[in-house]
């Protein structure tokens, strides 16, 4: 491994032989694959999640950002009403900014992927973004100039005992 | 000259299997998962503590991405992909469970498959695993993304949304640590 750290080598030899035996394969069960498999078979749910709560519609007036949920139904269809109450809604998430480049959105509906959903610049450095989400409950953060920001106007996630700064959205059923 | 066929079977890259899987075929994806199943079970396992939770992380991982598929815009980059969902899904149950509850077993269960037996690398697994236990969360993920999944700080800080410096200090306080933990273990 490439020395890229700031330890001195006493440090480095000394987790190296931890890890040395942690970097054995570890064979769990191939149940897993058969779980997800019947899973996906069944059409079951990909993730629990925590119950529906009713919609959390955090909008700062004076903060730095705004998570504002908009309870407008998308793909609305002619199917049964259990259907279209379990359709997507559209989230706008708004941010205000003064990012020079790029400013972009991460979180579970979108894989953490960094390039899949930019937001785009408006008047007033205010940035935004439209997702379409089931219900239930999304963390999520902001990616500014390459930094992670939580959103302050939005609940802090728990996972933040990461120590990364990640927040937390319920999007409610209707 | 014909080529004499090969008597070997060549597994399938993942490109091709996320492709087949794409139109529908659920068997390629059970291909999938089984290769990143012996892959990343590793890391869910060592940051979990127990095997329970570790199949967990996967089986949910594996089925995020299964639903998401259509979104993996590099299917040459599928692992690094897949890891990002597990890391995740790693955070979450991790949080969910409680840092100190989570690793309630430190070695219950889980085969390993390598050659040499722990002890003859001069330091126990169920030690490590002891200390590994007792580390801020974000410090035993930092080490293991280093030391175990030997990332670049650079990929961490991807991964993490962590800044490398920050980092860079996690691995730092974990070796601390973790030296403080062992240090009967690893009398010098």
């Amino acid at each position: 491994m490439r020395p890229d750290d700031d330890l001195d080598s006493g440090d480095r030899e000394f987790l190296e032989r931890i890890a040395a035996p942690l970097r054995e394969p570890v064979a769990l069960s191939d149940r897993v694959e058969r779980k997800v498999l019947a899973r996906l078979r069944t059409g079951a749910g990909p993730v629990p999640r925590a119950p529906y709560r009713p919609l959390i519609a955090a909008a700062a007036a004076a903060g730095i950002a705004a998570v504002f949920a908009i309870g407008v139904l998308v793909g609305r269809r002619t199917a049964g009403p259990a259907v279209a109450e379990r359709g997507p809604r559209t989230i706008e998430f708004v941010l205000r900014t003064t990012a020079d480049s790029a400013v972009t959105l991460v979180g579970d509906f979108n894989d953490w992927d960094p390039h899949a959903t930019p937001l785009h610049p408006g008047a007033g450095g205010v940035w935004t973004a439209t997702v379409p989400l089931h219900p239930g409950r999304y963390r999520y953060t902001f990616i500014v100039d390459g930094s992670w920001r939580r959103d302050p106007a939005a609940p802090r996630a728990l996972e933040d005992d990461f120590g990364t700064p990640t927040s937390v959205i319920t999007v409610a059923q209707r | 000259m014909a080529a004499a066929p090969s008597l070997l079977q060549v597994s399938p890259s993942d490109p091709e299997l996320v492709q087949r899987v794409r139109q529908g075929d659920l068997d390629a994806y059970a291909l999938l998962m089984t290769r990143y199943r012996l892959r990343f079970g590793r890391y869910a396992y060592h940051l979990l503590g127990n095997e329970s939770d570790a199949e967990e992380a996967l089986q949910d991982a594996f089925t995020l991405a299964y639903r998401s598929l259509e979104r993996c815009r590099h299917p040459e980059r599928f692992a690094a992909w897949l890891f990002r969902i597990l890391v995740n899904r790693c955070r979450t149950l991790a949080t969910r469970r409680g840092r100190h509850e989570a690793r309630r077993a430190p070695l219950e269960a889980a085969d390993t498959v390598g050659v040499a037996h722990p002890a003859e690398r001069g330091m126990h697994r169920e030690e490590i695993h002891r200390g590994l236990a007792r580390l801020a969360p974000e410090q035993r993920e930092a080490f293991l993304l280093k030391y175990v999944e030997e990332l670049s700080y650079e990929e961490m800080a991807e991964l993490t949304g962590a800044g490398e410096s920050a980092l860079k200090m996690r691995v730092k306080r974990a070796c601390e640590r973790l030296r403080d933990l062992l240090s009967e273990s690893y009398a010098t």
